[in-house]
């Protein structure tokens, strides 16, 4: 019997050839390490926000008048409001975690590279759709820091050339912050996680087609791959209990830690808070916009900032496999990166003072700097590594990436 | 894993800390019903006259545990389900004080250093050379000495103020988070479930991957 309701479906809708596809016979390299789970948590972090944010939609008023307040109601009179709410706001903190350490991982093992460029650019493309969402989320408390985020956010908008002022103003739905903006927000940040998923699903079409990168950097064709389930459903599914232990210790025991204090007050036109910040998965691109003093160039060096990931299939220009693995120099560069990434969350973080505008304006140009050296670094240390002599497992690597590049080239041409 | 969250609190607690520049006294608040109580009760005689609390209604009290008499009391003819509103409107307050008094069912958490800078503005009331009264954690404010902190004579005195401080802050903080003791049962609990199944789920990643070998 189930087999001939399979046949049934199977004849109208590839559903054991998909299982079979993507799943039982996906071959996913054996090498992975934990790092590799970072993506299966995205994408579980994902559907935990859109399944919170539906229910708290279902008690959230947005409007001036009452948001604050239904908050509030959601905080204290909703069954279980207060869990969903802190699983929401947690969630983002947690999303924007996840995605940076993927992010990272894909840097550190060169994972961007051919053939993997299309895989990298939808996820940059996924980074900005969730930056966007975040952002429009964050005003939905109307809370003083989501008014005054919200505020110098759009602000920023006047740096577009010639129509700059009608550009803010089309974008708040006012001349300032208002009701318009804050049901736009809303809207919008109920719209764009559903692009997110189908962003999603393109980057794993991608995925599927190229397969994942691994460790050691071997060519596909080399390595000992196994199918995805039940490997690495076993796998991700043990990531996914230590990523919730350690989302639960923020949700129960510290959720107010990631909320700014003064976004327990109810938004006020009239009253500047002392001190504007982020949230602090912007902090870093935050910085990097106060460290630049003319304002059209720090909005042009925050948007830089934000999208100097994409070009790192064109500026890295070395042939050895494996990312930082085999390459010391490249390793080295990017723990300094790390580095300079805590040094500009912590600048933008601390209220401007002369003293941490220089830090911060140093960091910013190691930032770029890091970025525009790698194409002369990679070079240099390719020449260096060869020189030097390569492990015979990397040479061997070197020689068939050559030749399969060779091969599609070949095959293109006919 | 107590300690493992101690730790996280410390740096979460530290990052707070440094945001604020008077230095705040830093304060454990009571979460028993016995202190709670006796700070809405202070809170009823020192602050309710000018402040709101208007996200906290009589009804929450009783349910907490507080005194049914003593909330009976402070709502007269109002209804359970009325919010505790400020005994003074709100455009008498502007006239008396210049601004409005904040609401304060989220003060505990609306200030950097949350209860820690409840606490130490409740007490840092001195009297200056000229003989007029401030406040040295804010020194704008508009609120009087309202526990007299700064005509205090003697360590008694102090200590029974620094006492009344510390109940209402303590019930400010329950005012603010009234699910805190919920949410932190509930936390032992998950995290318990949670440790078993990822204790478990380790296994079955082992078992399955021994077929590799």
């Amino acid at each position: 019997m189930p087999s001939r309701i399979m046949n049934w479906i199977d004849q109208r809708f590839p559903l054991t050839s998909f299982v079979k596809h993507d799943l039982t016979d996906y071959p996913t390299p054996r090498n992975l390490s934990y790092w590799w789970n970072f993506g299966f948590l995205a994408g579980f972090v994902l559907v935990l926000q859109v399944a919170t944010g539906i229910f708290l939609a279902m008690h959230y008023k947005a409007d001036v008048a009452q948001s604050f307040d239904s908050i509030q109601h959601i905080m204290r009179d909703v069954n279980y409001g207060w869990l969903l709410r802190y699983m929401h706001a947690t969630g983002a903190s947690a999303f924007f975690f996840v995605i940076f350490v993927h992010m990272a991982r894909t840097l550190y093992y060169g994972s961007y590279r051919a053939p993997r460029e299309l895989l990298w650019w939808t996820g940059q493309g996924l980074l900005l759709l969730l930056m966007a969402t975040a952002f429009m989320g964050y005003l939905l408390p109307w809370g003083q820091m989501s008014f005054w985020g919200a505020t110098v956010i759009t602000n920023l908008f006047r740096a577009t050339p010639f129509i700059g002022d009608q550009v803010v103003v089309w974008l708040r739905g006012d001349y300032t912050v208002g009701d318009a903006t804050l049901t736009r927000f809303f809207s919008l940040h109920y719209l764009f996680p559903f692009l997110i998923i189908g962003a999603v699903i393109v980057h794993l079409v991608a995925l599927h087609t190229v397969k994942s990168s691994n460790p050691s950097g071997v060519d596909l064709a080399h390595k000992d791959n196994i199918p995805f389930h039940p490997y690495f459903t076993a796998k991700d599914l043990y990531g996914l209990g230590v990523f919730l232990i350690v989302y639960s210790i923020f949700v129960f025991f510290m959720p107010d830690s990631l909320i700014e204090p003064a976004n327990n007050i109810p938004a006020n036109p009239m009253q500047t808070p002392n001190h504007i910040v982020p949230e602090w998965y912007f902090l870093p691109f935050y910085a990097i916009l106060r460290s630049v003093p003319n304002m059209v160039g720090g909005v042009v060096a925050m948007g830089l900032s934000v999208m100097m990931f994409a070009f790192m299939p064109f500026l890295d220009r070395s042939r050895i496999p494996g990312g930082a693995h085999y390459r010391p120099i490249y390793r080295l560069q990017f723990y300094l990166f790390m580095v300079d990434m805590l040094v500009l969350g912590y600048v933008g973080y601390v209220p401007p003072t002369s003293q941490t505008m220089m830090i911060g304006q140093i960091a910013t140009l190691c930032y770029f700097g890091s970025f525009l050296l790698v194409p002369y670094i990679s070079k240099v240390e390719e020449r260096w590594l060869i020189r030097r002599g390569l492990p015979d497992v990397v040479a061997v690597l070197i020689d068939s990436e050559e030749q399969e590049k060779n091969k599609r080239k070949a095959k293109g041409n006919k | 894993m107590n300690k493992l969250i101690a730790v996280v609190l410390a740096c979460g607690i530290s990052t707070l800390a440094y945001a604020s520049e008077a230095k705040l006294e830093s304060i454990k608040v009571a979460t028993d019903v016995a202190s709670v109580e006796r700070g809405v009760d202070n809170l009823m005689n020192s602050c309710h006259s000018c402040h709101s609390l208007k996200y906290i209604k009589y009804r929450d009290l009783v349910n907490f545990g507080i005194d049914k008499h003593k909330v009976d009391g402070w709502r007269a003819e109002q209804s359970l389900d009325s919010a505790l509103l400020a005994q003074m409107s709100e455009s008498d307050a502007i006239q008396a004080y210049g601004k409005a008094p904040p609401d304060l069912s989220l003060m505990a958490k609306a200030r950097d250093g949350g209860t820690n800078y409840v606490y130490s503005y409740l007490l840092g009331y001195y009297v200056k050379p000229d003989g007029t009264t401030a406040n040295h954690i804010y020194p704008e404010t508009k609120m009087p000495d309202i526990l007299g902190m700064s005509g205090a004579t003697g360590e008694a005195q102090r200590a029974t103020i620094k006492e009344q401080a510390h109940d209402i802050v303590s019930f400010l903080a329950w005012a603010a988070d009234p699910h805190a003791q919920e949410r932190n049962r509930l936390g032992y609990y998950v995290l318990g479930y949670l440790l078993v199944l990822t204790g478990l789920l380790y296994l079955v990643k082992n078992q399955i991957w021994a077929r590799l070998k």
